[in-house]
């Protein structure tokens, strides 16, 4: 009650210092850091670089300079001597809580205010895809919890050492540690979250539930701690140890501390968001598991009910094998880390299952017991919240209202090792959805609706031939395009509508298509007449399948389309992605050997170069293109590890492995297309090296290895490996 | 003397302060080496003088901030209350202050040990690389002129005013965000990333230009004679 009393006295005191107003006004100030100076959102989206960073930075530094006042204040009597007397009228725990309140009531204050200042400005900068949601949601997660972390840890450093100064280097050390070796933990960087791109056109739920959880943790780890060094307040002329003694004499104190920390404890190690793949990316060993003898795949049906409010998956899955083997047979499927599977049965009766631990590539494996019998109808249930793999690049398991992605076992359990039938792997999904969503099969099928049912949904359904698959929903528009002698079915979001029609992109959709029709021929995979181009949540990159394409939406953003610098068309990668469908991700190249700077890459980037000259002029893609790859390459020659192998060799292997995937990549993205170009120039011209091409598009392929290779590439230039060499 | 000396020492360098400072030193060190100083710098390896240069002119700012926080301890105003009794005892000022300032030096040296002790066990660790000793040059050519730049500049700022010396702790951060000069390239880093490029040689010999050396001289010189002058205020 005394607490209370002096509440509202100890505030009213707070807010009557010039420092408090100092802090309270650089707080308010501090988004424009997000702006100029620290932008951890690497992403171009408009909220990324309008929202998600100026939120970030001003996260950080009013956490910062509250911690910095919190240390003030605390320290202020005994700075100026009146600890004795304050003490002898109020209890120091009583002051400490009082002090704690104020401080956390300025902070929510601040936070108000910035949050009015910045609305206006937010909204103007960000333009047509500003919504109230997203900028609440951001600067109350991003920015509004980190002020009490920043007060929680700075009070708790102070109550500890009671030392202003030693308090002043725990504190920044704590934000140091936060800003630098933990930024990359997405459960540790407690005050810059790991949000590396908001998008503009879909939801952000995911990723603000994923800070959220963060910040709840953090919040209640450090209320733990602070509430432990509450219990080391001094009091009575005791020491540190004397005053803990007294003050755990009330019990519930140390029970509330522990109780807080076992909370926090408990919430960093069940969180749902991530799983627990090996971060190895070189092992595939899901895909060394032997085929079940035997056993062949008849037909697939699943039906899955996104919750597009709770952001978690319910499904029912049923397959039928064939089994020929006369014996029990173990059939395995790739499931989600974050899915619960249940009613496990074989032609009707339970059958024993188990889920590994051990998880690869988002997906863990789920063994079921097949009977003896000849035809088998396996069913399942799965359920749960989708998790993702890559800490640092989250929001890819987006699941609400307005969008989402279901990919291969997040939709539906994944046979890994029963050999087709004759018919392949035919499924058939259905998926019911909110009424505004539309359902888009990532492949050449096509979705339709089935029945619109009384609670607003509509159940979809569409036929697929894969062990796993992919489906995209959401709030899109789409646009058929006619180009290159086919229909091009253009997905993107329904907010972004004014920005894709002032920008003509259907326009340079066309133009790129066209193109390498032209120049190379048909697309020979896919439903033949049709392409779909979808237009996916801000993902890092796109890619392709047959008969499908995905595009970043952050190559739509308002300021990517309108850089003049790129001929005011839409952004390159966009053409990157769209020239997959011809050098084809997966389908054309054979990726065995990942050590091989030939890779589908190589044609990509160097089609990329030749649409962009024929766009922007020769000036344009030389600079932007010829001249980088020639100096990428050159670092890349001169690079130590390139130099001296054995060193690299030395390394622990996972610094190994970062290494040698950054100098693939180099060799794929930059060595192989300036390669190409060099065979450019000795096949005689651009002219020259259009026929190859769409010759080696043309040929007959070998069903056994349809892959195009280096030496099929060098063949048909009349060309040998030593003539293409750049050293 | 000496027994003052000793007794400096101990009081700056045997307490929690200087403990926090070197975990906070190791850590951030920690991260430099494994995420830039692993990749070599300008083509070299990482257990190049340029490489080693690069990583000291990335801890320079914090043992910047090390050595300013010595210097607290004698000019906080705590200190200056202290100081009417110091002046009371019989004992050189001019000398006293010099004891301080090499007790300072001596804990900004036992830092930049630290740092380099911490290199020299990583490239042990990750390369089996031993070659300390090309590293030396680099190291004096970095870290001694900034330490004694800082710790005669701390120390007559604080003598003006004592948060001055608070202030002072944001220059090597403003140095790394100014387009500075090539001859000041120690101090934004740039000098270990883009001078061996411009040597036109693989990994070549450690060396400075001469203007790279005459300011780093000019520095070392303006520490030690800052560390001489005593502000007028100070001498009432």
């Amino acid at each position: 009650m005394k607490t209370m009393r002096l509440f509202p006295l100890e505030l009213k005191r707070l807010l009557q210092s010039r420092l408090t107003w100092l802090t309270m006004a650089l707080t308010v100030l501090s988004p424009v850091l997000g702006l100029v100076l620290y932008k951890p959102a690497t992403s171009t989206t408009m909220l990324s670089m309008y929202l998600a960073n100026p939120a970030i930075a001003g996260g950080v530094a009013g956490a910062i300079l509250f911690g910095l006042l919190t240390i003030f204040e605390l320290d202020r009597a005994c700075r100026s001597r009146v600890d004795i007397l304050t003490d002898a009228v109020v209890s120091p725990l009583t002051t400490a809580l009082t002090r704690l309140l104020a401080l956390l009531t300025a902070a929510v204050l601040t936070v108000g205010l910035t949050m009015l200042v910045w609305l206006p400005i937010s909204a103007g900068l960000i333009g047509s895809v500003f919504t109230g949601a997203n900028y609440v949601l951001a600067y109350l997660l991003l920015m509004g919890l980190a002020l009490p972390l920043g007060v929680l840890a700075a009070a708790a450093a102070y109550q500890f050492t009671r030392r202003a100064d030693l308090s002043i280097v725990l504190f920044i050390a704590f934000c140091a540690l936060s800003l630098t070796v933990w930024a990359s933990d997405w459960q540790l960087c407690w005050l810059n979250p790991c949000v590396w791109a908001l998008s503009d056109d879909f939801s952000n739920f995911r990723v603000f539930r994923s800070v959220a959880w963060m910040r709840f943790t953090w919040l209640l780890t450090l209320a733990g701690v602070w509430t432990v060094s509450y219990l080391c307040i001094r009091q009575y002329g005791k020491g540190v140890f004397g005053s803990l003694a007294r003050s755990t004499r009330r019990l519930y104190r140390p029970v509330i501390a522990l109780a807080l920390l076992a909370c926090s404890g408990t919430a960093y190690a069940a969180q749902p968001f991530i799983d627990r793949s090996n971060p190895d990316l070189t092992v595939m060993s899901f895909y060394e598991i032997p085929y079940a003898e035997g056993v062949t795949f008849v037909r697939r049906t699943a039906q899955v009910f996104p919750d597009t409010d709770a952001g978690t998956v319910t499904g029912r899955a049923s397959y039928q094998f064939q089994n020929t083997s006369g014996q029990e047979q173990s059939v395995s499927f790739g499931i989600n880390p974050g899915y619960t599977i249940s009613n496990v049965k074989a032609n009707g009766a339970d059958v024993p299952f188990t889920v590994s631990d051990y998880q690869e590539y988002n997906e863990a494996r789920l063994e079921v017991t097949i009977p003896a019998e000849e035809e088998v109808e396996l069913t399942m249930e799965y359920s749960g919240f989708p998790q993702e793999s890559l800490p640092t690049m989250q929001g890819g398991k987006e699941l609400s209202r307005e969008y989402l992605c279901l990919e291969n076992s997040a939709l539906s359990p994944r046979v890994m090792n029963v050999m087709p039938g004759e018919a392949g792997y035919p499924t058939t999904i259905e998926i019911t959805l909110p009424a505004s969503m539309i359902a888009i099969p990532f492949s050449s099928s096509e979705a339709e609706v089935i029945s619109e049912n009384e609670d607003g949904t509509r159940t979809w359904r569409y036929e697929a031939n894969s062990a796993g698959g992919i489906l995209y929903a959401g709030d899109y528009i789409c646009e058929q395009i006619e180009a290159g002698g086919m229909t091009i079915e253009f997905y993107y979001g329904r907010k972004h509508q004014a920005v894709m029609e002032a920008a003509k992109a259907v326009d340079a959709v066309k133009e790129v298509v066209d193109y390498c029709t032209e120049h190379y021929g048909s697309l020979s995979f896919g439903a033949g007449e049709t392409l779909k181009l979808i237009q996916s949540r801000v993902a890092g990159g796109g890619y392709a399948v047959g008969g499908a394409s995905l595009l970043d939406e952050a190559d739509f953003t308002i300021a990517n389309l309108g850089n003049a610098e790129k001929g005011g068309g839409a952004g390159e990668v966009m053409i990157h992605e769209l020239v997959h469908q011809w050098w084809g991700l997966g389908n054309m190249f054979d990726t065995s050997d990942s050590t091989s700077p030939w890779s589908a890459e190589g044609l990509t980037v160097y089609t990329t170069y030749r649409i962009v000259k024929e766009l922007y002029g020769e000036d344009y893609a030389r600079e932007h293109y010829i001249d980088q790859w020639q100096q990428t390459v050159d670092d890349y020659y001169l690079n130590f590890y390139v130099r001296n192998p054995k060193y690299l060799e030395m390394l622990p292997e996972q610094v190994q492995l970062a290494i040698s995937n950054s100098l693939s990549q180099v060799r794929q993205y930059n060595e192989m297309p300036l390669k190409i170009w060099k065979a450019e120039q000795l096949v005689g011209g651009e002219e020259a090296m259009d026929q190859i091409l769409h010759d080696l598009f043309n040929r007959e392929l070998d069903p056994m290895y349809p892959y195009l290779t280096y030496q099929e590439f060098l063949d048909a230039c009349g060309l040998t490996e030593e003539d293409l060499n750049l050293e | 003397m000496s027994k003052i000396f000793r007794y400096e020492c101990r009081r700056l360098l045997w307490n929690k302060f200087f403990i926090g400072l070197a975990v906070v030193l190791l850590l951030y060190g920690a991260l430099v080496l494994h995420a830039v100083t692993i990749l070599g710098v300008s083509h070299t390896a990482p257990f190049s003088p340029w490489s080693f240069g690069d990583y000291l002119s990335r801890m320079l700012p914090l043992l910047w901030i090390g050595m300013l926080f010595f210097l607290t301890f004698y000019t906080s105003p705590k200190a200056r209350r202290a100081a009417v009794l110091m002046d009371a005892t019989p004992m050189p000022p001019k000398q006293y202050a010099l004891v301080r300032c090499a007790a300072a030096l001596t804990g900004g040296v036992l830092l930049s040990l630290l740092c380099m002790g911490e290199a020299a066990v990583f490239y042990g660790r990750m390369f089996g690389w031993y070659g300390w000793g090309s590293l030396l040059l680099p190291a004096l050519a970095t870290l001694l002129p900034a330490l004694v730049f800082a710790l005669g500049s701390g120390w007559l700022l604080g003598q003006i005013r004592p948060w001055l010396v608070y202030v002072w702790m944001a220059v090597p951060f403003l140095c790394m965000a100014l387009p500075l000069p090539d001859a000041l390239g120690i101090w934004n880093g740039h000098f270990f990333s883009k001078y061996p490029l411009a040597l036109g040689t693989l990994d070549p010999a450690f060396s400075m230009p001469a203007a790279v050396l005459i300011v780093q001289c000019i520095l070392l010189a303006t520490g030690i004679v800052l560390l001489m002058v005593r502000p007028a205020r100070s001498k009432r």
